[in-house]
């Protein structure tokens, strides 16, 4: 249909019959698979909470990580948490 | 008669991210029955995908222990690995004999507390010298801010590890040998104490310090 009939113009285009050739690509002249990726939002920062929770128990505690450990234990979880997604996303998008 | 090794190199650098890492324990095989579903499809996948290369640091034997392998080749340098698995098992001896002075010397009461496993030891050492938040520069309005940032497992290892090692190399007196200076070093982080501690606890005041700017940061 109309995809012959652009076949046709851009060999025209390329050839020199007609005197000098009016295009001269350097990449082959065909569309890639993808899409060039839209600009990143700007996330925010992630497990805000958790760190300061752990903050303020290193606060109160004088950084005695033996003590802390439920807090720790939280700022972990949530670390991961955000990793996996952060991998899930790129995995989509990627 | 001395037998020159020849070693054919066989394992790549960069693989294909579907090849898996090689499992070489005895037990990996373990009957059908025993298996939960989601560790058939896992042993599926094994069967149907292709596996990197070994290296030759992987054994089968009870006494291989990957995290004393990664310490052995941080420790290397100059790709002299016999030296630095050398100044290991020295170490390790090391501990053993100073924990074992110990459990010796001390009243029946206190014996029981006393770690005298140097594998123990040692994982325990690097777990109390493991940084929890770290800090990452992050440029904004043309000043840069330490903002505190959750590091990975990777990267906390990697601290512990190269902050043990420069700590020994450096700081210590000179005519001391490798070996001593990493068993002080590794009894003093199993007790909580020592100057790899002392500079994991300085990271976390600057973290704490700098709590503020926790919201530079878009990650």
């Amino acid at each position: 249909m109309s995809g012959s009939v652009v076949q046709e113009k851009v060999a025209k285009l390329l050839s020199r019959q007609n005197g000098k050739p009016v295009l001269r690509p350097i990449k082959p002249l065909a569309l890639k698979n993808e899409v060039a990726s839209r600009s990143l939002k700007k996330g925010e920062a992630t497990c805000v909470t958790e760190m300061s929770l752990v903050m303020a128990c290193w606060k109160l505690n004088d950084f005695n990580n033996s003590v802390c450990s439920k807090e720790v234990s939280a700022f972990y979880t949530c670390v991961e948490k955000a990793q996996n997604k952060a991998k899930g996303k790129q995995g989509t998008q990627g | 008669m001395c037998v020159s090794l020849s070693l054919c190199l066989v394992r790549w650098s960069r693989y294909n991210p579907y090849y898996l890492d090689p499992d070489p324990s005895k037990d990996a095989r373990v009957p059908e029955s025993e298996l939960s579903p989601e560790e058939k499809e896992l042993q599926e996948l094994k069967t149907v995908s292709p596996i990197k290369a070994a290296l030759s640091s992987d054994t089968s034997s009870a006494f291989n222990d990957p995290l004393i392998s990664k310490f052995i080749n941080m420790m290397m340098q100059d790709g002299n690995k016999i030296l630095a698995r050398g100044i290991m098992t020295q170490t390790l001896e090391t501990i053993k004999r100073k924990q074992v002075e110990k459990y010796h010397k001390s009243p029946a009461a206190k014996r029981e507390e006393i770690e005298c496993n140097p594998y123990t030891v040692f994982h325990q050492a690097l777990e109390n010298c493991k940084p929890i938040i770290g800090l990452a520069s992050v440029q904004k309005g043309g000043k840069s801010y330490q903002v505190p940032v959750p590091l990975t497992d990777n990267r906390r290892r990697f601290l512990a590890m190269k902050w043990l090692i420069t700590e020994c190399r450096d700081n210590k007196h000179r005519r001391t040998h490798m070996y001593e200076k990493l068993s002080q070093e590794l009894l003093a982080a199993f007790a909580n104490e020592g100057n790899v501690v002392k500079r994991k606890h300085d990271l976390h005041k600057m973290a704490e310090a700098n709590r503020a700017y926790a919201h530079y940061r878009w990650w």
